[in-house]
C-alpha cells in the first residue's frame, strides 16, 4: 500500500515536472518581445517624440510601430549566397525533406501510441488489452531511434541554412526570434517527456500509474503538435507573410507573424498528413517483418500490426483531401495568381501526379482490405462483387487524374481540333474531380464495411431491413455525389466551390452513419469463423509497402509544390530570391529529386528498423515471454 | 436473375459488335453520337453498360458450360479498354492520356483478377502451365515466348530510342498565372478586386445576380431567357451592354473565335492550336472576368514566361479597342456561352 502511494506521489511529481517543462519555455519567452523589441521602440518613442515610424501590415492592414529591419535586398555573390560548386537549393531541399520525413514520423507515431494504449486500457478482454499495450510499445520503440535522427537532421538543416542562405535565414530569425526560442525549448520538453514515457512503460503498467502513463502520452502529443504548429508558422510566413510592412519590417505583433493566412489550413493538413504517413510507415515495417517472419506466430503478430497501422493511416487519409481542398481554397483567397500557378498553370502537371498518387493510396488501401477478407471464413460472399467496386474506384480515379492541359504533339493537337478535348476536357476541371475523389472515398468506406462484416452474420431481427437500408443509402450517396459533380457545370464558380460541402457531407455520412449502423447490426452477430491472423496473401503486404511508398513520394511532391509556388521569392512579395537558382525546376528534375529523397528515406529507415530489431534481440527472456501478441488469439473484434 | 444476366449478355454482344465495326472501319465512330453537353457522362455510361454486358456474357457462358478462363477475361477486358479509347471516342484522344488510362486499366484488371486467392490461382493457371510446360503445346509456347518476348521488347526499345522527325511534345500552360495588376490605357487594374463596370442592373448598379439570371440557358440550344433579348431596343443596363459587346465581337473577334464562340471562326484553322473555344467548360468558365480582361488587352505577345511556348497570335486588343469596349465584349462572351465568371466570395 505504502509502495503504491509512493508510486502515486512519484508519478504525480513526474507529471507536474513535465507540465512545468512544457510551460518553462513559454515563461522564458514571454518577456522576450517586451524587453527585446517593444521596450526599445517605446523608449525611442519617448526620446524622439513624434519620430516613431509606423508601418502598415501587408496582410492584416493594421498599423504598427516598425521594430525590425527591412528584408535584405540580396545580390548574387558569396556574401548573401555562399556556395559549394553545387546548387545550394538542392542541398537545402534534401536536408529539409529528410528532416520533415523523420519529424512527421516521430510526431505521428506517439499519437498512434496514445490511441492504441488507450484502447488497451479500456478493453475488457485482458489478452487483447495486453496485445494493444505491446503494440503501442513496439510503435514507440521504432520512433525512438527515429527521434534522434530527427534532431540530427534538424541540426544539419539549420547549418545548411546558415552556411548557404545566411541573409535569408538571418532575416527570418530576426522576425521569429522568440518563436525559435520557444521551439528549441519545447523540443527539450518533448525529448524529456518521450524518454520518461518510454522508459517508464514497465514501471507504470498497471492501475492508476497506467493512467498517469497514458496522460503522459497526451502531454507528449500536445507538445509535439505545438512544435509542428510553430514550424508551420515559418513556412506560412514565407508563403503568405503577415505582421510586416511591405518592406518586410517587423511591426512588433508576433501573433500576426505566426497567424498568417495559410497557417491554420497548413496545420490541419500537416497533422492529418503526418498521421497518414506515420500509419503507412509502420504498416510497411509490419509488412517487411511479415514477409521476413519464419514462424506462424510472428506472421500473425505482424499481420495484425500491419492491419492496425493501415486502419489508422487510412482513417486519417480519408479526411486529408478535404483538408487539402480547404488549403487550396485559402491559397486562392490569399492570391489568385498563386492558386492558378498551382492548379491551372506552371505547377498543374505536378498536381496531376499528385492526383495519381492519391488514387494509388486509395487503390492500395482497398486492395489490402479485399485481400484481408481472405483470412476470414464467410467473406467469400462479398468477394464476387469486388469487380464492381474496382469499376467504381477506377472510374473515380480516371476522372480524378484526367489533366486539364493534355500533353500532345502538334499533330495530335490539330487532330483534336483545339486545346480542349470535348469529352475528356470536362473531366479536367474541379467539379468532376470532386466527384471522382468522393466516389473513391465512398467506395473505400464500403470496402471497410464489407471487411468488418466479412466473417459475421447479423442476428438482429431487423437485419434484412438494415442491409437494404445500407444498400439504398450507399446508392443514394453515389447518385448524389455524381449528380452534384454534373450540376457544378451549370452554376457560378463561387456556388460550385460551395457544392463540395454537400459532397463531403455525403461521403462523411456514409462513413459515420454506415459505420455506426453496421456496428449495431453486428453486435452479437454469428461468427462464421475466427479471423486467422497471418493467413493473408503476400500481395496484401506488398500493397502496404506500396501504400507507404506512395505516401512518402506524395509528401515530397506536395512539399515541393508548396515551396515552388513562391516562384522567385524567399518570402512572397517581400524578399526576393536573387540566387542563380530562383527558377522553377523542370517536372523531370523535380520527380528525380523526389525519388532520390524517397529512396534515401527508405534506406535510412530500414537502418532504424534494423536498430530496433537489435534491441528486441537483446530483450530479457522474461520480458519476451510476457509478449502477449506472440500467440495469435481469435479476435473477437476488428 | 437469369433474365437480367441474359439482357446484360445481349448488351455485351451488341456493344462488342458495334466496337468491332468501329475498329475495322465498317461503322463510323459517330454512328452512335457523343451528344454535345452530355459527352463525359455518356462515355462513363457506355463504359458501365459494357461492364454490365460483360458480366452478363460471362454468366451466360458459364451457364452453358463454356466459361471463358479468367486469364483471357482479364486480357480481353484490358484490350477492350484500349480499343474503346482508340476507336470509339472522337475526336482522337492524345496518346499521353490513352497511356495513362491504359496503365490504370491494367492495374484495375490486376486488382480484379487477384482480389481473391481463388481468382488469382485461376488467372495464373495458364501462365504456370506454360512455364511448367507439361504438354507439347505448352513447351512450344514456352519456346515461342522465349524468342518473341525479347524481340518485342527490343523492338519497343528501338522504336523509343530511334530519333524521330516529329515535332516535339509541348507541355503548354493554357491558363498561365496572371499578374497581380495590369495597366491598360494608362490605368492600373488589380486583377483580384476589379469588376466589370457594365455588369449592372437597369438601375445602373453592379449586380452579379441580376446579370447571371439573364444569360442564355446552358445545355443544348443555349436559348435566351424570356424577356432577356439583348437585341430588344427597350432593354437597358446589362442587356444593352451585352448587345454593344456583341457588335464589337462580331466586328473584331468572330473571325477567329467563331460566331458560336466555339473557336472555329473563318480563320481558325490557319492556326495551331486553333483559337480558344469559349463554350468549353475549361476556358472562360474557369476564370475571373479580370483574367479575360488582362488576356484580351495584352494578347499573345503579353503572355508571361510561364505561357511558353506562347502559342497564341491574339493581338493585344488594347491597341485597337477602348477599355470600355473590352469590358463589353467580355460581358457578351459570358452571356452567349451561358457561363458565369469565377468570383471569390
Amino acid at each position: 500500500m505504502g509502495l503504491l502511494t509512493g508510486k502515486r506521489v512519484f508519478s504525480i511529481v513526474a507529471l507536474c515536472m513535465m507540465v512545468g517543462l512544457l510551460l518553462l519555455p513559454i515563461v522564458i519567452a514571454l518577456p522576450s518581445p517586451a524587453i527585446g523589441e517593444e521596450a526599445p521602440a517605446g523608449d525611442a518613442a519617448k526620446k524622439d517624440g513624434d519620430k516613431v515610424e509606423k508601418g502598415r501590415d501587408v496582410y492584416y492592414k493594421t498599423e504598427g510601430i516598425v521594430v525590425g529591419a527591412p528584408a535584405p535586398k540580396t545580390t548574387d555573390g558569396p556574401k548573401d549566397y555562399p556556395r559549394y560548386n553545387f546548387e545550394s537549393r538542392v542541398l537545402i531541399w534534401f536536408a529539409n525533406q529528410q528532416h520533415l520525413y523523420y519529424g512527421s514520423f516521430v510526431l505521428a507515431v506517439p499519437i498512434f501510441c496514445m490511441i492504441i494504449e488507450f484502447m488497451g486500457v479500456v478493453t475488457k478482454d485482458k489478452a487483447l488489452a495486453k496485445r494493444y499495450d505491446q503494440l503501442a510499445y513496439d510503435f514507440i520503440k521504432i520512433s525512438l531511434t527515429a527521434y534522434s535522427l530527427t534532431a540530427i537532421l534538424g541540426g544539419i538543416l539549420i547549418f545548411t541554412f546558415l552556411t548557404l542562405y545566411p541573409a535569408f535565414f538571418g532575416y527570418l530569425s530576426s522576425i521569429f526570434r522568440p518563436v525559435m526560442h520557444i521551439y528549441a525549448l519545447m523540443f527539450v520538453a518533448e525529448s524529456g517527456t518521450l524518454y520518461i514515457y518510454y522508459y517508464g512503460w514497465d514501471k507504470m503498467k498497471e492501475g492508476f500509474l497506467k493512467w498517469i502513463h497514458l496522460s503522459m502520452s497526451v502531454v507528449l502529443n500536445v507538445i509535439g503538435t505545438l512544435l509542428m504548429f510553430l514550424a508551420n508558422s515559418w513556412i506560412g510566413f514565407m508563403m503568405s507573410p503577415a505582421g510586416v510592412d511591405e518592406q518586410g519590417r517587423y511591426l512588433g505583433n508576433i501573433w500576426h507573424v505566426i497567424h498568417t493566412a495559410l497557417w491554420n489550413p497548413l496545420n490541419l493538413h500537416r497533422i492529418l498528413g503526418n498521421m497518414a504517413f506515420g500509419g503507412g510507415v509502420v504498416a510497411a515495417y509490419a509488412a517487411y517483418k511479415f514477409l521476413a517472419a519464419k514462424t506462424d506466430e510472428d506472421r500473425a503478430h505482424y499481420d495484425w500490426m500491419g492491419y492496425i497501422a493501415m486502419a489508422l493511416g487510412v482513417a486519417f487519409l480519408i479526411p486529408l483531401p478535404f483538408a487539402g481542398y480547404w488549403l487550396m481554397r485559402e491559397v486562392y483567397a490569399y492570391r489568385q495568381q498563386m492558386g492558378i500557378t498551382l492548379m491551372g498553370g506552371l505547377l498543374a502537371w505536378l498536381f496531376i501526379i499528385q492526383a495519381t498518387m492519391i488514387g494509388i493510396l486509395f487503390l492500395s488501401s482497398n486492395y489490402y482490405l479485399w485481400q484481408a477478407m481472405g483470412r476470414m471464413r464467410g467473406a467469400e460472399k462479398y468477394q464476387r462483387y469486388i469487380k464492381y467496386l474496382v469499376f467504381l474506384l477506377i472510374c473515380g480515379f480516371l476522372v480524378f487524374i484526367t489533366p486539364h492541359t493534355m500533353v500532345m504533339t502538334p499533330a495530335e493537337l490539330k487532330a483534336m481540333g483545339g486545346q480542349q478535348h470535348p469529352v475528356l476536357g470536362n473531366f479536367g476541371v474541379m467539379s468532376a474531380k470532386n466527384g471522382g475523389i468522393n466516389v473513391m472515398i465512398t467506395t473505400t468506406v464500403l470496402s471497410f464495411i464489407w471487411y468488418m462484416r466479412g466473417n459475421k452474420v447479423s442476428t438482429v431481427s431487423w437485419a434484412k431491413f438494415g442491409n437494404i437500408f445500407m444498400g439504398v443509402f450507399f446508392a443514394c450517396a453515389y447518385v448524389n455525389i455524381i449528380w452534384l459533380a454534373i450540376y457544378g457545370y451549370y452554376i457560378p464558380a463561387n456556388v460550385r466551390v460551395g457544392l463540395s460541402v454537400p459532397q463531403v457531407a455525403t461521403t462523411l455520412s456514409c462513413l459515420f452513419f454506415m459505420f455506426a449502423l453496421n456496428s449495431v447490426m453486428m453486435r452479437g452477430a454469428k461468427q462464421m469463423g475466427p479471423i486467422e491472423w497471418g493467413k493473408i496473401s503476400v500481395r496484401s503486404q506488398y500493397a502496404l509497402i506500396m501504400l507507404a511508398t506512395a505516401f512518402t513520394w506524395m509528401m515530397a511532391l506536395m512539399g515541393y509544390i508548396r515551396s515552388s509556388v513562391r516562384l522567385f521569392w524567399h518570402v512572397n512579395e517581400i524578399m526576393r530570391d536573387n540566387s542563380p537558382w530562383a527558377y522553377t525546376h523542370t517536372v523531370g528534375f523535380a520527380a528525380n529529386m523526389i525519388s532520390f529523397n524517397v529512396l534515401f528515406f527508405w534506406i535510412s529507415i530500414l537502418f532504424v528498423f534494423w536498430m530496433g530489431s537489435l534491441a528486441a534481440k537483446k530483450a530479457p527472456v522474461e520480458a519476451k515471454a510476457g509478449i502477449p501478441g506472440s500467440v495469435p488469439q481469435p479476435a473477437a473484434s476488428h | 436473375m437469369k433474365a437480367l444476366m441474359s439482357l446484360g449478355a445481349l448488351i455485351g454482344v451488341a456493344g462488342l459488335l458495334l466496337l468491332g465495326g468501329m475498329i475495322f472501319n465498317v461503322i463510323p465512330s459517330n454512328t452512335v453520337r457523343l451528344v454535345e453537353g452530355y459527352m463525359p457522362m455518356q462515355m462513363l455510361f457506355e463504359f458501365a453498360c459494357f461492364v454490365a454486358g460483360f458480366a452478363g456474357l460471362s454468366y451466360m457462358m458459364s451457364a452453358m458450360g463454356m466459361a471463358l478462363p479468367r486469364f483471357w477475361q482479364g486480357i480481353g477486358f484490358w484490350a477492350f479498354v484500349l480499343l474503346y479509347l482508340k476507336f470509339r471516342v472522337y475526336p482522337p484522344i492524345p496518346f499521353s492520356v490513352r497511356a495513362m488510362y491504359g496503365t490504370v486499366s491494367l492495374v484495375a484488371v490486376f486488382m480484379w483478377v487477384s482480389a481473391s486467392e481463388e481468382d488469382w490461382k485461376k488467372f495464373k493457371q495458364p501462365i504456370m502451365n506454360v512455364l511448367d510446360a507439361q504438354t507439347g503445346l505448352n513447351k512450344l509456347l514456352r519456346y515461342a515466348y522465349l524468342i518473341v518476348l525479347p524481340i518485342l521488347i527490343g523492338g519497343f526499345s528501338y522504336n523509343a530510342m530511334m530519333p524521330k522527325s516529329e515535332e516535339p511534345i509541348e507541355l503548354r500552360t493554357v491558363h498561365p498565372a496572371p499578374p497581380a495588376s495590369t495597366k491598360v490605357h494608362g490605368k492600373t487594374y488589380t486583377l483580384q478586386t476589379s469588376q466589370n463596370p457594365y455588369r449592372v442592373n437597369p438601375e445602373g448598379k453592379y449586380d452579379q445576380e441580376y446579370t447571371n439570371a439573364n444569360i442564355v440557358e446552358q445545355g443544348m440550344g443555349r436559348l435566351m431567357k424570356p424577356n432577356a433579348n439583348p437585341w430588344d431596343e427597350k432593354n437597358q443596363g446589362y442587356l444593352k451592354y451585352v448587345r454593344e459587346g456583341g457588335e464589337i465581337f462580331f466586328q473584331n473577334c468572330h473571325f477567329c473565335h467563331g460566331d458560336n464562340l466555339n473557336g472555329r471562326g473563318l480563320h481558325a484553322f490557319a492556326f495551331n492550336p486553333i483559337p480558344a473555344n469559349f463554350t468549353d467548360p475549361g476556358t472562360i468558365a474557369q476564370l475571373q472576368e479580370t483574367f479575360i480582361f488582362w488576356r484580351v488587352s495584352k494578347g499573345g505577345i503579353g503572355l508571361p514566361n510561364e505561357g511558353f511556348p506562347w502559342a497564341s497570335v491574339m493581338p493585344p486588343w488594347e491597341q485597337h479597342l477602348t477599355v470600355d469596349e473590352i469590358w463589353k465584349v467580355i460581358l457578351f462572351e459570358y452571356w452567349h456561352t451561358g457561363y458565369y465568371p469565377r468570383t471569390w466570395d
